[in-house]
């Protein structure tokens, strides 16, 4: 668990951030969202402690990390950054196996733990162990700077803008895979971005921060329903917003039993969105959807009238969600 | 940075990488065995002269000499000239960079001429003066390239460094020192290839080596002394150039690309 309590930073006379207090349970995703410079990178950097924080206290199971040494307490905190910071002079296998080789791991295990985390994150061991990182391309870099990161096993992972660099369909590939991964492994992952659509679908807890501090954190869904004022709002994409709650809604949690009426022509799986239930509505000109299930086999029926009359509800009764 | 994984190829034919250095060294060899033989060729240059090739000492003996004086003010050289660059890239050591920047600057702009007239009086005439001259001499380069090699490292590769948990002195011996060998190498070469040349003053302080031709020459007005000793060391500059060279080229291809 991580806790930072009125924590600020001031560089000279600068104050790049100021009387943050954040909470992250054990195994939860949080994203630390804003317009660049707002201080969340340095929020992040304070955790490891490659910056140090000028006040306030910033708790690591429940310990002060000045109390921790600076490098055993990196060690134990996985940290991925945008341009990877692979070492260009060591090939992939070697990059990933640096912390473990920095902990002194017998070389078997360490091997055997490179073998497997290559495995985990999809570069098959003989084609890329050997590779240098020039000769990777951006998407598989990072594949290497995330398994560099899980490779001692840390409870705690720290990620700068990982996927920033990359294009939108990588980007989207591994963000997928990373929803995937923590869904395994519940790591307590901080994660830096500017992109409130990655935000919004990786995150438990959604930070949001302008001028170094914070200006609303919540669930993403209670960001959605209520954002504090104007400059939340268009983060969160402002006339956009209804589509993107909905993005984050599944339609079996909206769909009725199949009724009497015969069913609908179109049909929609039910781990599917809502987001895109509505979109397959507007192209097929239609305001009712079956519900499969994985088996293609009808479990229920979506009205576009509900899912309306529905979201009017949630605005009353998830207000204390 | 080019992502490209068709650039995968390391070239590596080391016997050809080394055919250039060889040469030149095998030229060397000849010249220093085979002298005698172009005495037609240096008559030629100079009719009127008692003897044309060089002969108070052996050629083999003056450029063991040479070689040693070079290669002792080499080893002094680089100890100190990365230890210094290495110690004011430190956080520690910053506030020094702009003063050993200047000291390194101030030996190479002192001539060695002048290091050599001042050296004497205090170490004496022999070697020791011209190792001294060398060392001052060949400083700057080293320590300027380390400077550059050791600063552009990508910062965010040293913070990535730091950030898996590698104490400094890791840092620098597994990511800083390794990236910056190739430009540390280059100014190591300049170095040596120039202090190759500057040596041969140690001739006129009586540190026996190829320059005491060259010396000789010039008193008698023997010009074909001047040439043995000019084209030994040539030679000598040229042999240890190339194979820097080569050994460069290998740093860079293991880099490639970083």
């Amino acid at each position: 668990m991580i806790e930072l309590s009125h924590v600020s930073k001031q560089f000279g006379d600068d104050t790049a951030v100021e009387d943050i207090t954040l909470r992250v349970a054990k195994g939860k995703f949080c994203a630390l969202v804003g317009t660049s410079g707002c201080g969340k990178s340095t929020t992040l950097r304070m955790i490891n402690r490659l910056i140090e924080h000028s006040s306030g206290d910033i708790i690591l199971d429940g310990q002060a990390i000045e109390q921790y040494d600076p490098v055993k307490l990196r060690r134990r905190i996985g940290y991925v950054i945008q341009s990877t910071g692979l070492f260009p002079h060591w090939n992939v296998a070697r990059n990933i196996g640096l912390v473990p080789r920095l902990l002194k791991w017998p070389a078997t295990e360490i091997t055997a733990r490179v073998e497997e985390l290559m495995g985990v994150l999809g570069l098959p061991v003989g084609e890329f162990a050997h590779k240098y990182p020039h000769q990777l391309s951006g998407g598989q870099a990072q594949r290497v700077g995330v398994a560099r990161a899980l490779a001692a096993d840390p409870d705690i992972l720290l990620m700068d803008e990982p996927f920033g660099a990359l294009d939108p369909i990588t980007r989207e590939k591994l963000q997928d895979e990373l929803a995937k991964l923590q869904a395994r492994l519940h790591k307590t992952i901080v994660f830096v971005t500017h992109d409130m659509d990655e935000a919004l679908k990786l995150a438990d807890h959604l930070v949001v921060m302008r001028d170094g501090r914070i200006v609303q954190q919540g669930t993403p869904l209670a960001l959605l329903q209520r954002p504090a004022d104007p400059f939340v709002e268009s983060l969160l994409g402002g006339l956009e917003r209804g589509l993107k709650q909905a993005a984050l809604t599944r339609v079996k949690d909206h769909m009725t039993s199949l009724g009497p009426t015969l069913p609908a022509q179109s049909r929609i799986p039910a781990d599917f969105s809502l987001r895109q239930a509505l979109s397959m509505m507007l192209r097929d000109h239609c305001d009712r959807l079956t519900v499969v299930d994985q088996g293609d086999v009808p479990i229920g029926e979506l009205s576009l009238r509900r899912i309306v009359k529905e979201a009017q509800l949630d605005k009353v009764s998830q207000r204390d969600a | 940075m080019t992502r490209n994984s068709a650039t995968v190829s390391l070239p590596n034919a080391p016997s050809i990488q080394w055919f250039l250095p060889l040469i030149w060294v095998a030229l060397l060899a000849m010249c220093i065995v085979g002298m005698p033989l172009l005495e037609g060729l240096f008559r030629w240059v100079e009719p009127d002269a008692r003897q044309v090739v060089y002969d108070r000492a052996a050629f083999y003996e003056l450029l063991g000499r040479h070689v040693l004086v070079v290669g002792v003010a080499a080893v002094v050289t680089i100890a100190v000239g990365v230890a210094a660059g290495i110690a004011v890239t430190r956080e520690r050591g910053r506030d020094f960079l702009p003063l050993v920047g200047q000291l390194a600057s101030l030996g190479q702009t002192f001539p060695p001429v002048a290091v050599l007239a001042l050296a004497v009086p205090v170490l004496g005439f022999g070697t020791l003066p011209i190792i001294v001259a060398l060392i001052l001499y060949g400083l700057l380069p080293i320590v300027r390239n380390t400077l550059a090699g050791i600063n552009d490292v990508d910062a965010t590769i040293k913070e990535a460094a730091q950030a898996m948990g590698m104490t400094p002195w890791q840092v620098l011996r597994h990511v800083e020192l390794p990236l910056a060998a190739p430009v540390i190498l280059a100014g190591v070469r300049t170095s040596v290839t120039i202090n190759i040349a500057t040596a041969a003053l140690g001739a006129t302080v009586g540190a026996s080596n190829l320059g005491d031709p060259i010396i000789a020459g010039i008193v008698n007005g023997n010009m074909a002394y001047v040439l043995q000793g000019a084209l030994l060391i040539a030679l000598l500059a040229l042999s240890a150039d190339s194979a820097f060279n080569v050994y460069q080229q290998r740093l860079r291809q293991r880099l490639s690309a970083s």
